[in-house]
């Protein structure tokens, strides 16, 4: 009952902050900062842990048949086991390798695709019913055809990964180009840029925050596609380590490959937003 | 100041394609109509006109941005051709680049020059100090005021040192207070760097604060209708010149030919709007430097 204990602590620790107040006014500070902080992340997860604490108790006071919902606690346990044998690491590796490389070849061919079409209008418009063609057939759909075409190595899931990752990057990128403010072109042609200055220094910082949008949108699509095709043929991965162990009727394992997608989907996300952080400090906060 | 001419046009003329809802060309209609004028070496000269008279017309002319239909345009007794860094322009939505800091952006001129990061440094510190912006080379545009970003932008338009300042309504967007503010700071930077400016405005007080010399222009097709002197003494008050009974004449003089002016572009806008002479057309240009 972790959550829980975090609860308790939290309120023995606010309990305490009074007794500190009256002697070293600097450490207390800090402390109470400490604290408020420790107090905001409570609240903002306060959600979080009661859903966490939910499904500890529910199956263990016998709400739902504990076989097909295992206690929070159970399924980390057997994570931890497979953590042990090793089994975790090959499978989050061979995730991880696929749609890391899927994305970043996605990204490095489409994203500057984009730009010469967001660019070059009439290449748009010649496009433009291809792209809409291709984005409206899921990609999902598409899964059998990559595999009877690219056989169900690594190959076919990485392809998927790269198919499903193409269009939210390529129409980002290409509104991206085509809503850079016309005035900035004008300002920075009477300030006798070329065209080649024009493209490096005003179109592309200026689609960036949108390019950045289809980069997250992308990463998502990344991570569904692959976990899909994964549960369709595959020997190691997490979409397989879910399909596997539910055929094996190993449940607490296949609950903990779903906490892995997640924990990865987070974490992909946070790397996201750090990179996209750095790159868009020059833009206003957005108000809360 | 020399009485040379830095800026000439000759008859200039410039025309645009109306297109129909389906972009077929359905007429052209005439924005500016035989400007003749010349800009001395080093003058203030300040442009008025009722709204839609083809003022920013003449300032993309003048930027080479577009090219005349007809008639031509003298930079020091060459053609334009096009843009280039002896004009610099100074928009009324400061068009500042909000990925760059306040130094950045004034150095934008010098990087498209191939100017080496020192040297662009240097100049930009300069230019900020001249605007009166020295402590905030750091900031991005989001963090400064309208005026603050427009005092960027008039030291963006100085650093690569053109021969020619073009503004259009560069302070229509800032309240009256730092609108005044800046009215004052731009003639003590006119007076520090000798540039010749073109300014553009709708406000028959500014123009006749800041200008040398002030020409109005007619509604649709724009021409040149009057040019005014402003008399000297407007020009070295120290004081509030506002204050001054010679301001209101001459402010009246301006009001008298612009009135009849506004009152035909009401008229012609009507006139528009009832569908009366380009029933739902819209203006694209006839050729795209």
């Amino acid at each position: 009952m972790s959550s829980l204990e975090v609860l308790a602590l939290l309120e023995l620790a606010q309990g305490r902050r009074e007794q500190f107040q009256a002697r070293r006014p600097p450490f207390t500070d800090r402390l109470r900062r400490a604290l408020r902080g420790l107090a905001t992340l409570g609240h903002r997860s306060l959600l979080v842990i009661i859903l966490l604490a939910a499904w500890e108790a529910v199956p263990r006071l016998g709400l739902i048949d504990a076989v097909f919902l295992p206690p929070f606690s159970e399924v980390i346990a057997a994570g931890w086991q497979l953590a042990q044998t090793g089994e975790l690491y090959d499978d989050v590796s061979a995730s991880l390798l696929r749609a890391l490389s899927g994305f970043l070849i996605s990204v490095a061919l489409i994203v500057p695709l984009g730009l010469v079409v967001g660019w070059y209008t009439r290449l748009g418009d010649l496009l433009n019913q291809f792209i809409e063609i291709c984005r409206n057939t899921a990609p999902l759909a598409l899964l059998p055809v990559f595999i009877l075409l690219l056989g169900i190595g690594e190959l076919s899931k990485i392809t998927m990964v790269i198919y499903s990752c193409a269009w939210p990057l390529l129409l980002n990128t290409i509104a991206a180009v085509k809503q850079v403010d016309p005035l900035l072109i004008k300002s920075a042609r009477t300030m006798g840029a070329t065209p080649q200055q024009l493209f490096r220094k005003v179109i592309l910082p200026a689609a960036l925050p949108t390019i950045f949008v289809g980069i997250r949108l992308a990463s998502a699509s990344a991570m569904l596609v692959l976990v899909a095709s994964e549960m369709v043929g595959a020997k190691a991965g997490l979409g397989y380590l879910i399909i596997n162990s539910q055929y094996s009727f190993l449940i607490p394992q296949m609950y903990f490959g779903i906490l892995g997608i997640t924990v990865i989907g987070l974490a992909c996300n946070a790397i996201l937003e750090a990179i996209e952080r750095h790159f868009m400090r020059w833009k206003a906060p957005v108000a809360a | 100041m020399t009485s040379s001419v830095k800026v000439r046009f000759e008859q200039v003329r410039k025309e645009f394609v109306t297109r129909a809802e389906g972009g077929r060309p359905a007429g052209r209609f005439t924005a500016l109509e035989d400007i003749t004028l010349d800009v001395r070496s080093g003058e203030f000269l300040a442009l008025v006109g009722p709204s839609g008279c083809g003022k920013s017309t003449l300032l993309d002319l003048l930027g080479g941005l577009t090219t005349p239909t007809s008639g031509r345009i003298l930079l020091d007794g060459q053609p334009i051709t096009g843009p280039g860094r002896d004009r610099g322009i100074v928009f009324q939505q400061y068009a500042l680049f909000p990925w760059r800091t306040a130094a950045q952006n004034v150095e934008f001129g010098l990087d498209i020059a191939g100017l080496k990061a020192g040297q662009r440094r240097e100049v930009a510190r300069h230019f900020l100090d001249l605007v009166g912006l020295s402590g905030f080379a750091n900031r991005y545009p989001h963090e400064l005021s309208g005026g603050m970003k427009q005092r960027v932008a008039i030291a963006r338009s100085l650093a690569y040192d053109p021969e020619v300042l073009l503004m259009d309504e560069p302070f229509a967007a800032l309240d009256a207070q730092t609108r005044e503010t800046l009215q004052g700071e731009l003639l003590r930077i006119w007076r520090a760097t000798g540039k010749t400016i073109v300014f553009i405005t709708h406000g028959i007080d500014e123009a006749v604060v800041l200008g040398q010399r002030v020409a109005v222009m007619t509604s649709r097709p724009g021409r040149i209708k009057e040019i005014i002197d402003i008399p000297e003494r407007l020009r070295t008050e120290p004081e509030d010149v506002r204050a001054l009974p010679e301001f209101g004449q001459v402010r009246h003089e301006v009001w008298s030919l612009l009135r009849d002016e506004v009152q035909r572009a009401q008229q012609g806008q009507l006139a528009d709007a009832a569908g009366v002479r380009r029933p739902g057309h819209e203006v694209t240009e006839i050729a795209h430097v």
